[in-house]
């Protein structure tokens, strides 16, 4: 009856060491596994960055045409009269706010796209029926996501530097927590945006990139909430990434550590990732509950 | 004996109408057990459910001891899962693949236990080849070895040999015979090739319309139909339904 099997073994009892059968694999511990499950995902996307020169261009080609954009309009305008001092600074404002806006960009962007790779390659499925969990995923695409940061960014920098010689640097120590605080709001919209990806499918991976577009004139990125017209400077105030760059302005100025709007910057980072995770682990049931896998396999 | 897998009172209801109604299923250490049925009574549902990935919206899932959902991460160290329609990721080779999932699963050496498997199935030389230059079969062959890597308790198959060629299909069989020899791993394995399930299962269970029909070992459950062999009594089964959608489908 049994080709190539044999007879039935009746569930022959094996002996067990830590929950394993004896004989098998030898596993890392428990405590060392969820870190090399994370490691597996970085790398396996370091791969799909190093095979897919398209995905390069997200940190190398759309940070230098940014710099070149944003870094052309002040040299522009500081052309165009008045003060000299006012015209350095609105060129100042305009750059350094593009390096800071690729932090929040390359973070959001990196795990966005992670996701999607793995619905593009069908392998959500394959990954669920695995002892990893949805934060270790969303964790290790962050990861590496952080190298790809690192790259967009210092893009961002150098050119700034190349073509217009604003040196980022000069802001001094101040910006390590404004680039923390504008990291971690990254990777919370891209909880967001994962969330909706697992409701509502392929449907709204438009998001990923469109979701920037409406942060970027709102969250203060190159002004302060003043120049928005009055009925948005309500919601530009709620907005954490508008505390943060308000901070960036001020050490351009060379005014001392902004500890008052970074302080707002922290509490509506903290606020904004805490609904970001609330929101994905409601979608995340939702997909479960509704069989959505389906829809990548 | 031991229960690697023990499902009881599943059910689930899509917007469509109920998938899976009150299924009971259990896979015994060591037990190799097709889950058949025609299509859309509910094989797909309770084999996800069972691995965690669908939530059933009543009754209980154990596996090598671990309850779903709450003990999904650890109960999935004891599983491995292949599918014949699951493509290999892209930009990926063969060895990177395996090394992947090997880490996913918290082995120390993937790359020893990726050699083994590939060795195991006789496509050791695909190793560095990249996961879009492999045919169907290759790609199946690979997505065993994946779901191998580990020596699980419990291997669910989703159609492994679908669409494969009659050779490959055999080493496919083949392989999965010595592993189950050598390891004592469990099978649960769906096919709509009833000739294979025969050559493979100890025990089939048959579903329809979301609930158990039979529960058997092959020869028992096609007499207990007055069949010959499990295509009739899948034949029979596929009509039954065909005629009650008919039927339905009449209704004012």
């Amino acid at each position: 009856m049994t080709e190539g099997f044999g007879e039935p073994q009746g569930g022959a009892p094996m002996s067990r060491v830590d929950g394993f059968a004896a004989g098998g694999p030898a596993r890392v511990s428990p405590e060392l596994a969820p870190w090399l499950r994370m490691w597996a995902i970085a790398r396996r996307h370091a791969y799909v960055l190093l095979r897919s020169p398209h995905r390069l261009f997200d940190v190398t080609v759309w940070p230098l045409v940014d710099t070149v954009l944003f870094g052309s309009l002040g040299v522009f305008f500081a052309r165009q009269g008045g003060p000299a001092s006012a015209a350095q600074a609105g060129v100042a404002y305009l750059l350094s706010g593009i390096v800071l806006w690729h932090v929040v960009y390359q973070a959001q962007i990196a795990v966005s796209t992670g996701f999607m790779e793995e619905t593009w390659s069908r392998n959500l499925l394959s990954l669920m029926v695995t002892p990893l969990r949805e934060l270790e995923l969303v964790a290790g695409v962050a990861l590496f996501g952080l190298a790809k940061l690192v790259m967009g960014v210092g893009v961002v920098a150098l050119a700034a530097f190349a073509f217009y010689a604003f040196d980022v640097t000069t802001l001094g120590l101040g910006l390590l927590p404004v680039i923390a605080v504008l990291l971690m709001v990254g990777w919370a919209i891209s909880l967001f945006v994962v969330g909706l990806m697992l409701r509502f499918g392929n449907g709204a991976e438009a998001l990923a990139w469109g979701i920037m577009f409406v942060v970027m004139p709102l969250g203060g990125v190159f002004y302060p909430v003043e120049a928005l017209p009055p009925l948005l400077q309500p919601i530009s105030a709620l907005l954490p990434t508008t505390h943060a760059f308000a901070a960036g302005r001020q050490l351009v100025d060379g005014g001392p550590m902004p500890w008052g709007e970074l302080a707002l910057a922290a509490v509506g980072t903290v606020i904004a990732t805490g609904a970001a995770l609330v929101f994905l682990a409601w979608m995340l049931r939702v997909f479960r509950r509704r069989g959505y896998v389906t829809r990548y396999s | 004996m031991s229960d690697v897998l023990r499902a009881r009172g599943l059910l689930k209801t899509y917007r469509r109408g109920r998938a899976v109604d009150g299924v009971d299923l259990t896979v015994r250490r060591g037990e190799r057990v097709a889950l058949l049925g025609p299509n859309g009574a509910g094989k797909t549902t309770t084999l996800l459910m069972c691995l965690g990935v669908v939530e059933p919206d009543g009754g209980t899932i154990e596996i090598a001891g671990h309850r779903l959902p709450g003990g999904r991460s650890a109960a999935m160290a004891h599983v491995g899962f292949a599918a014949g329609y699951l493509p290999l990721p892209e930009r990926l080779r063969v060895g990177e693949y395996l090394r992947m999932f090997g880490q996913l699963y918290g082995l120390a050496d993937p790359e020893t236990q990726a050699r083994r498997g590939l060795e195991r199935f006789d496509i050791l030389h695909l190793a560095r080849a990249m996961g879009t230059e492999l045919s169907s079969g290759q790609k199946t062959l690979v997505g065993i070895v994946k779901s191998t890597l580990h020596d699980p308790e419990l291997l669910v198959l989703d159609e492994p040999t679908a669409s494969l060629d009659p050779d490959v299909a055999r080493r496919v069989r083949t392989g999965l015979a010595a592993l189950c020899e050598e390891r004592g791993t469990a099978l649960l394995v769906t096919s709509h090739n009833m000739l294979e399930v025969e050559r493979i299962a100890q025990r089939v269970v048959f579903l329809s319309a979301g609930r158990v029909v039979a529960d058997g070992p092959p020869d028992q459950v096609a007499a207990r139909f007055g069949r010959d062999d499990l295509e009739e009594v899948f034949l029979h089964l596929a009509s039954q339904r065909q005629a009650s959608e008919h039927t339905e489908g009449l209704r004012p």
